[in-house]
């Protein structure tokens, strides 16, 4: 059964059609990652999902709750998380308070000016603030991690959101190979409670996380299977011709 | 409708093309430094304010002649927003709303500085008698001063797109407003566009204010008035050179046409609050520079 | 680079705030010249301001240029209702004013203001209602930064404008001064009296507690977070428009309680009050003062109005030149203002081995409000 179900997804900008007729099914404690060249709309992909930018047509339906015309914080309260390309972070707060925002089980704001800690609050940062490794790191402006901490933040943040489908776009760029053997570890160790998509260009971090690679070209669906599938598939060689990593 | 009807209508029209062509002179510097350099400029209602001391103190000391006056106007309010940028703006390029508030310290200081040293007392700025005359057009009847007005604004706008769609110097900004990095490494000095621009920006204030001050009275304080109709006009164009003048063109006949109906200060009413509005659902102006995030 | 130190430490921050509410308190111990305390309340006024701007744009990032819209339009309503409690609805229902102006009826908008619970209510909820439908507006548009500024500012002169073109039914130019104090439950609130001080005083007092309290929250923690990036918040589920209206208007309502307040002291409201350059004035204040520090943003409107009466109208020019070149001096290089030169010396202490950074705190502080009083 899919979690998320996208039907023929269309996008254009002005004539130019980014996303032409895309569809995709993400299955439930899977790890999915989403690749291609350059231009093949990925991202795009990921802001359709996020309500971020809004289709020409098509539908976007998470457990049978049709979320496409939904606004960016209707489609993250119904459960997806989205870690973004470029690390974004709240970099004049601690990073507690960062996670405590993140936490965001309650979002009426009339509630949340009586409150101060929310329920149920604490054990889950400590969940995963010792998953992401930041938990001497609380009291720390985020504006002076490192670069890889900025990261786990991000994607720390997304779990505090306790969603149903994680989206994390290009998690490991800019990481250390130390951080990416760490981040391996840890996205394994994930999607044994979570669903994830992944957009990576890194063929080498994807073939030891993903349970599921969908190629896109074109704006759209090109091939899906496993790894040494999709390795083989003419119709992909084809697209990656002279891409040196498959 | 009669003849009798219409007629005042059509005044009202020419009218607000008048009003339109002043707003439009007031904005366009301000225009090309927010569209290109990105700074909304809350001194620029003072640079307004010194391009009509200019005029007045050149005339009044040494017989400057009126049109002789628009170009010194230029230069040397020109000049003070050359210092100001390389003074102060151009530390603050990527907080804008610190911009926003520093300038706004910048126009304080020249109000005052101006105040002090030309007292608080209304200048006059004189034309030749011709300008002062009214002429018939169509329907409506027009002091000639107000066409003065509106040839120059057209003559600037003509300049301005001249300069920023088919010279060398145009190619150069609109490169650097796209990708500022992407421009540096073909050579381009973003840091001298800005300043070149917010010159340009700065003198053209000038000239408006020149104008202005034969329009009305020339007063310390005299730029406030101007000021906030200016920004209106870049809001709702957008930041582009085009947005401008339709936006100025739209609003000044609306205005004229509100007034028509009900009175100034009610039209004016009117006015701003169908902006609002209009922002609803054009929150980035009617020709909105394109901006990407992440 | 600052890290963490006494600045951060909310039981410090509120010992501070304590003590400034203490001394605030104190003063008609030590003034009994009635003017005096009616100019100290007045300044109690401006601080107020201060709070509500150093609310909306220090902590929410919405840069406001138009609060005159709340103070003026609430200080109008409060006029309105003063100026009804002097007139008799049999045998003189009619202000003098309008009567100049040939007004045979009153006004239907002016009738509820016979009430002066009825008056007041209407000077607060009718403010803060346009904050929320103007912010409504352009929060949800997506307007921000420096075009709300534009927006705030362009619609504050709109209602300059329109309160002076219905000269029948405002007074225009010349104001509205109602012609005796307001009097509650039958008793008159004499403004020159401590009574009249006091009421300020706890009012600041409690906005300030309510807003330190706001800040605290997970409210305040969210509109923190959406002053550095609304697009992340807007992806973690919160509703980003209602949050920045929600900033938006409790700032509203506190520089319309503000409005109230100021015509109770002076008797006299005018369009004077929805000038552009005085809801600068009040932005300029929380900027020197120190956008990210309700007490910063407070003392410094006592700092600068305090020094602009000190000195009085003759250096009115050379003083509004010197606080245009000290407040470019300020954006420039204190962006945090003198609560920040605070923060970051503070930070130098507390990194000096063998200096002990606590007893300074109370003694740097404190020294502000004598210099502002």
């Amino acid at each position: 059964m899919g979690v998320l179900e996208i039907r023929d997804l269309h996008k254009s900008f002005g004539g130019t059609k980014v996303i032409n007729g895309f569809s995709l099914d993400v299955t439930e404690l899977t790890l999915c990652c989403l690749v291609g060249p350059n231009g093949a709309g990925k991202t795009t992909t990921m802001d359709l999902i996020t309500g971020r930018q809004k289709p020409t047509s098509g539908s976007i339906v998470l457990r049978g709750d049709d979320i496409t015309s939904l606004s960016e914080h209707e489609i993250a309260q119904r459960g997806i998380g989205r870690k973004f390309q470029v690390p974004a972070v709240f970099r004049e707060l601690s990073v507690r308070q960062n996670f405590e925002v993140a936490y965001s089980r309650e979002v009426n704001p009339f509630r949340n000016m009586l409150r101060r800690r929310p329920a149920g609050f604490s054990a889950k940062l400590d969940e995963v603030a010792t998953l992401t490794g930041l938990k001497d790191r609380l009291e720390t402006e985020a504006g002076f991690l490192s670069h890889g901490e900025t990261q786990w933040l991000e994607i720390g943040m997304v779990l505090m959101q306790n969603p149903a489908i994680l989206l994390l776009d290009e998690p490991v760029a800019g990481m250390t190979e130390s951080e990416i053997e760490k981040t391996i570890v840890f996205l394994n160790e994930l999607k044994r409670t979570n669903t994830l998509i992944v957009v990576e260009h890194d063929m080498g971090f994807v073939r030891q996380i993903a349970d599921v690679v969908t190629v896109m070209h074109m704006g759209a669906f090109l091939a899906q299977g496993k790894l040494s599938d999709i390795e083989n598939d003419p119709r992909v060689r084809e697209v990656y011709l002279g891409e040196p990593e498959v | 409708m009669t003849s009798l009807d219409i007629a005042p209508f059509a005044n009202a029209l020419v009218l607000g093309l008048s009003i339109a062509s002043i707003w439009l002179i007031a904005a366009i510097g301000l225009t090309i430094i927010y569209g290109t350099v990105g700074v909304i400029n809350m001194a620029h209602g003072e640079f307004i304010m010194l391009g009509a001391y200019t005029s007045y103190a050149l005339q009044s000391s040494f017989g400057l002649p009126f049109l002789l006056c628009l170009p010194a106007s230029f230069a040397v309010v020109a000049l003070v927003g050359l210092v100001i940028e390389r003074g102060l703006i151009r530390y603050l390029y990527n907080r804008p709303l610190d911009t926003l508030l520093a300038t706004w310290g910048v126009s304080l200081v020249l109000m005052q500085g101006v105040r002090l040293i030309f007292g608080s007392d209304p200048k006059y700025i004189a034309v030749p008698e011709i300008f002062q005359s009214n002429v018939e057009v169509g329907f409506a009847s027009l002091s000639v001063f107000r066409l003065v007005v509106l040839a120059i604004t057209a003559l600037i706008v003509a300049g301005t797109a001249y300069l920023f769609y088919r010279t060398r110097f145009g190619m150069q900004v609109r490169a650097v407003m796209q990708n500022k990095e992407m421009a540096a490494s073909f050579g381009i000095n973003a840091d001298r566009v800005y300043m070149t621009t917010f010159a340009l920006g700065a003198g053209l204030a000038g000239v408006a204010g020149s104008l202005f001050g034969v329009l009305a009275i020339v007063l310390p304080t005299m730029g406030t008035a101007y000021v906030v109709q200016a920004f209106l006009v870049v809001v709702v164009g957008g930041g582009t050179l085009m947005g401008s003048v339709a936006a100025a063109g739209l609003t000044g006949e609306l205005q004229s046409v509100f007034a028509f109906i009900t009175n100034d200060t009610f039209a004016r009413f009117l006015l701003y609050v169908l902006i609002v509005v209009f922002l609803r659902f054009r929150p980035r102006g009617l020709f909105a520079v394109a901006k990407g995030r992440r | 680079m600052t890290t963490r130190n006494l600045y951060h430490s909310k039981p410090a921050q509120w010992a501070v705030y304590g003590l400034f509410f203490v001394s605030i308190a104190l003063i008609p111990a030590f003034v009994s010249d009635g003017f005096l305390l009616n100019q100290f309340a007045v300044y109690g006024i401006y601080g107020m301001l201060a709070l509500s701007i150093s609310l909306c744009w220090g902590f929410g990032g919405i840069l406001n240029l138009g609060q005159g819209i709340a103070f003026g339009l609430a200080a109008y309503g409060m006029a309105m209702t003063m100026q009804m409690q002097s007139q008799d609805p049999e045998s003189n229902p009619i202000p003098p004013f309008m009567l100049n102006n040939s007004l045979e009826h009153l006004p239907w908008f002016w009738q509820p203001f016979w009430s002066t619970g009825g008056g007041i209510l209407l000077a607060l909820i009718v403010p803060t209602l346009f904050y929320v439908v103007f912010g409504t507006l352009m929060f949800r548009a997506r307007v921000s930064g420096p075009f709300f500024a534009i927006m705030s500012l362009a619609m504050l002169s709109a209602f300059a404008t329109l309160i002076l073109d219905m000269q029948p039914y405002t007074n225009g130019a010349n104001g509205i001064s109602p012609p005796s104090p307001l009097s509650v439950f039958g008793t008159d609130i004499d403004p020159y009296s401590p009574t009249a001080y006091w009421i300020v005083c706890g009012l600041l007092i409690v906005t300030t507690v309510g807003a330190k309290l706001f800040t605290q929250s997970k409210f305040g923690l969210v509109v923190q977070a959406l002053r550095g990036d609304p697009e992340r918040v807007r992806f973690l589920g919160y509703n980003v428009a209602l949050y920045e209206t929600c900033i938006y208007a409790i700032s509203g309502f506190i520089a319309a309680l503000a409005g109230c307040l100021w015509v109770m002291l002076i008797q006299y409201v005018s369009p004077a009050q929805l000038d552009t350059t005085f809801s600068i004035g009040m932005v300029i204040w929380a900027g020197i003062g120190g956008r990210l520090s309700l007490l910063g943003a407070i003392l410094g409107a006592f700092l600068i109005q305090g020094g602009q009466s000190y000195l009085g109208d003759q250096f009115l020019a050379t003083w509004l030149l010197m606080l245009g070149a000290f407040f470019i001096v300020v954006v420039r290089f204190l962006p945090k203002g003198l609560a920040g030169l605070l923060e970051k010396v503070l930070g130098a202490l507390a990194r000096q081995p063998g200096k002990h950074a606590r007893p300074d705190l109370p003694h740097a502080i404190s020294g502000a409000p004598a210099a502002g009083e």
